[in-house]
């Protein structure tokens, strides 16, 4: 069977029918705002997270300002500003940090995860399994709607006295639990942790619904090892916020009460302070919790973006995905030692020296299944056919930038390396590489590659290509100098470098990276600009836009409630492009047809008895 | 071009190295930052090389090839070995910077306390001594204050000559400087750019803090850790001097101690006073 039939069959039609026989009946608030359809929760998650992406990218650009400018007005909207926030247009210390901890809670929080994980997860485990919808779907409509009300819950710490968390997006106590402050006050920095605490459920609610749904409702023929590295990486992901999440919560929790109602998890006796409370705590377990959750989320955002990035590299490349099982047990790998290395943001803390040598010696570790993945990767590339699409040049990114990323991390791994550029901005620059250079650049990939799927029309490639160039050279313009501000001993989260004498020859590099990253700030409008454009007057998309293998493509352009318009049988591996003795350089999975593996090859055959799983 | 170069040579942006260990930290960051360097122009080169020389081509097709495990575990196994090294390499600098064990006998120990916004340190005085306070006893804790942030016992006579310095601090060169930080409220960060030191100081403990500077002149101590508004100014200013002016600087000290106590009759009487007069 040839895939154009099914392009240009009546299967576009029937899946209408399809959409229409079920839904008619639901009232619109059901439809696109109530939804329990995983495409449309996907489509929500997109949504709100790119809004936040515009407020967390605001409160960077602020941050900047006053880096390369400290003490001068912010320009155009200066006056404008309210008096919390900056005296005569000029940002105040204590606004500043403010700013800082919600560009990183915001980003982190409110755009990374529910970028990769609910938008990503959404939209790809039920479609690239090939069924109709999540596991438990009302479940799935909850996790997206904790969402809109803790953004509002952390933003509405403007409106409290302290203003918005000031800790940063870490929130280490005793400052995050505001000890000046009296007993049963709401500032901030509560409803910072009241929010944080409600996307932490969003998470875990989505993450048992992922597992679920990979585990119970693949479809026919499909085994694990068939499935493709987007699922394999978003069902490790889940698997790491059932375990990771809820030690996050039980943290948050006691923040809370030290915050709100004085008791003293965290907080020792004898503080000198104005307030009462009861003392006996210790400031360092909270980091410990913390980072016994933090340390996994950051692979929580990175992980299911390395699957995707895998995906469209095969698809773009034309080529098999090199050493998928190795990718696989990669992934696997990185999210087992990801539970057992984050005392390497402790290195400094007072946590016992001892205890340096064990989490720097597993965090080292981490850069083998890591360097397994880029050698795959390029593996990958070897002999390929490579199509320069916008999706690919973004997957590209993603795989480039995560090496410069890694290879900071391995500095900061070192221990006696991480005594001097602990806390500057090396650490910046490396959490920006990973987690922008990463994340984001797999997410624009993601969002070209699938796109087609998800609105029924193509993104516009020419203005695609054009934002990922500006995103591409901006971002470097802005992340890679921070490795000399970090190099300089430039402290992260200060208001004015310019007190310290050591970081006065920094100001031109600052005022370099303030450049770019007002630069890569309004490149992301030809993102929106594209996707909005091409939601009312892109090209119509066919099923198989890419000519790709995977389930996805089999659905209808636009596919409705329901998903698939025919029965999805799973006959081989996702990645088998180029096969020997087929017409088409691609094998799509739901194809019938037999296969042997003849030494890290797959051959069509015709004899049907001969069928292997090929990978 | 030379010119335009040296900005990538990141080393060179490093802040003068003044401590006998710093000079350590810098040779491992420039060993991990010319492998980085020489893994950097691998990848990409080999990257770049790929994507010109397989773009696509209409009469080609992709390779069908599903990987190799000989292939898989050569580059599992390299890495490993460089990583392990690089990993063991570091450790031995590490326990020699900071395990507690490995902190050498002190020539000079001094008290050090973060608050928002400032840093106070406290010296021995005259007797080589502390007298009674919230470092050597847990119980003077409770006499902590904002005019007395070391809960010093002022009942105690061998703190009477003790030196409270503020938001500066002077050190002998050549010497071994060891440190007691905490905190008075919430965590700090002692960084001593110029020293390579950095160490959190966080309230209810105390964290040792150990260095040997070579060259004297005057430094920086700045906070590192995010503590409130103020973060950005908590910065101090230290002086490394030769041990003759550093053994004048604390005589001239003492003079002053003493003499803000001369003129009470009873020491233990007006205790809080005296507090306050060395504080200054």
């Amino acid at each position: 069977m040839s895939t154009s039939t099914l392009q240009h069959g009546s299967a576009a039609e029937h899946g209408h029918d399809h959409e229409h026989e079920h839904h008619h009946d639901l009232p619109w608030y059901r439809k696109y705002v109530f939804s329990t359809d995983h495409k449309v929760i996907s489509k929500q998650f997109m949504l709100s997270s790119l809004f936040f992406l515009f407020v967390g990218g605001a409160f960077a650009l602020f941050i900047r300002w006053q880096l390369a400018y400290p003490g001068q007005a912010v320009p155009i909207i200066g006056d404008i500003l309210p008096a919390s926030w900056a005296t005569n247009g000029v940002i105040s210390p204590e606004f500043y940090a403010q700013l800082l901890t919600m560009h990183g809670s915001i980003m982190i929080f409110f755009v990374v995860i529910p970028f990769a994980v609910g938008m990503f997860g959404n939209f790809c485990i039920p479609l690239m399994i090939g069924t109709d919808d999540m596991a438990l779907p009302k479940l799935n409509m909850w996790s997206f709607w904790l969402v809109p009300p803790a953004g509002l819950i952390m933003m509405a710490g403007f409106f409290t006295e302290t203003g918005y968390a000031a800790a940063g997006w870490t929130s280490y106590p005793p400052l995050s639990a505001q000890i000046g402050l009296a007993t049963f006050t709401i500032s901030g920095q509560t409803l910072w942790t009241i929010s944080v605490f409600l996307v932490g459920f969003s998470s875990i609610m989505g993450a048992v619904n992922y597992v679920a749904t990979v585990l119970n409702k693949r479809a026919k023929g499909m085994k694990l090892f068939d499935m493709p590295l987007t699922v394999w990486a978003l069902f490790i992901t889940a698997i790491i916020i059932t375990l990771g999440t809820p030690v996050l919560a039980a943290g948050l929790a006691m923040l809370f009460m030290d915050n709100f109602l004085h008791t003293s998890f965290f907080l020792p006796d004898n503080l000198v302070t104005n307030s009462t409370y009861f003392g006996g705590g210790q400031p360092i377990l909270f980091q410990h919790v913390f980072w016994f959750y933090s340390h996994p989320a950051v692979y929580i955002m990175i992980l299911p973006l390395m699957g995707i990035v895998s995906d469209v590299m095969a698809t773009f490349a034309r080529k098999p995905i090199y050493g998928y099982k190795a990718m696989v047990f990669a992934i696997a790998g990185i999210a087992f030692l990801g539970f057992i290395v984050w005392g390497h943001h402790m290195f400094q803390s007072g946590m016992n020296p001892l205890l340096g040598t064990t989490f720097m010696l597993s965090t080292i570790v981490i850069a083998v299944p890591s360097s397994i993945k880029v050698f795959n990767w390029l593996g990958t590339l070897w002999r390929g056919n490579i199509q320069f699409s916008a999706a690919m040049l973004n997957a590209l990114a993603f795989v480039s930038m995560f090496i410069i990323g890694g290879l900071s991390g391995v500095f900061m791994a070192s221990a006696p390396v991480d005594i001097y550029i602990h806390d500057t901005y090396f650490i910046v620059a490396h959490i920006h590489y990973v987690l922008f250079g990463g994340s984001l650049f797999g997410i624009f990939s993601g969002i070209y590659y699938w796109y087609p799927k998800m609105f029924g029309k193509m993104l516009n490639e020419t203005w695609g290509r054009r934002h990922f160039f500006w995103t591409f050279v901006t971002f470097n313009l802005t992340f890679f100098p921070m490795h000399i501000l970090g190099i300089g001993g430039h402290m992260r989260r200060i208001y004015d470098p310019n007190v310290y004498d050591f970081l006065k020859g920094l100001g031109g590099v600052n005022e370099v990276v303030t450049i770019g990253a007002i630069a890569l700030g309004f490149s992301q409008l030809i993102l929106v600009g594209n996707i909005l454009w091409s939601m009312k007057w892109g090209k119509k998309a066919p099923r198989n836009p890419w000519k790709a293998n995977t389930l996805e493509w089999a659905a209808p352009e636009h596919p409705g409630h329901g998903n698939f318009d025919m029965d999805i049988t799973v006959y081989r591996g996702p990645y088998e492009f180029g096969v020997e003795g087929r017409e088409d350089d691609y094998w799509p999975q739901w194809e019938k047809g037999a296969s042997v593996s003849v030494t890290h090859h797959t051959v069509a055959v015709t004899d049907d008895a001969k069928t292997f799983g090929a990978h | 071009m030379d010119g335009f170069f040296s900005v990538f040579d990141m080393l060179a942006w490093f802040p003068e190295n003044i401590s006998t260990f710093g000079q350590e930290l810098d040779s491992l960051f420039a060993i991990i930052y010319w492998v980085s360097v020489a893994i950097f122009f691998l990848t990409f080169g080999v990257m770049g090389y790929f994507l010109v020389k397989y773009r696509y081509s209409p009469d080609r097709r992709g390779y069908n090839y599903h990987g190799n495990n000989v292939v898989e575990i050569t580059w599992t196994v390299l890495p490993t070995l460089l990583f392990a090294a690089i990993g063991l390499y570091s450790d031995d600098i590490w326990e020699r910077t900071k395990y507690s064990k490995r902190v050498p006998s002190a020539d000079v120990e001094i008290l050090v306390l973060g608050k928002q916004f400032g840093w106070v340190f406290l010296y021995p005085g005259a007797d080589g001594a502390f007298g009674r306070n919230a470092h050597n006893d847990r119980t003077a804790r409770s006499l902590m204050s904002a005019t007395n942030p070391f809960g010093r016992d002022t009942a105690d006579p061998s703190g009477f000559d003790d030196v409270v310095t503020e938001n500066q601090f002077v050190v002998p060169v050549n010497a071994n400087v060891v440190m007691r930080g905490s905190s008075i409220d919430v965590l700090h960060s002692f960084f001593l750019p110029h020293a390579r030191v950095k160490q959190d100081v966080v309230p209810g403990t105390w964290m040792t803090i150990w260095y040997n500077l070579f060259k004297t002149g005057k430094y920086e101590l700045a906070c590192a850790e995010l503590c409130g508004g103020g973060h950005y100014g908590m910065r101090a200013e230290y002086e490394v001097m030769s041990r003759t002016d550093y053994d004048k600087w604390l005589d001239a000290r003492n003079a002053e101690v003493k003499a803000a106590r001369t003129p009470q009759p009873a020491p233990t009487a007006t205790a809080d006073t005296a507090a306050v007069a060395s504080l200054r």
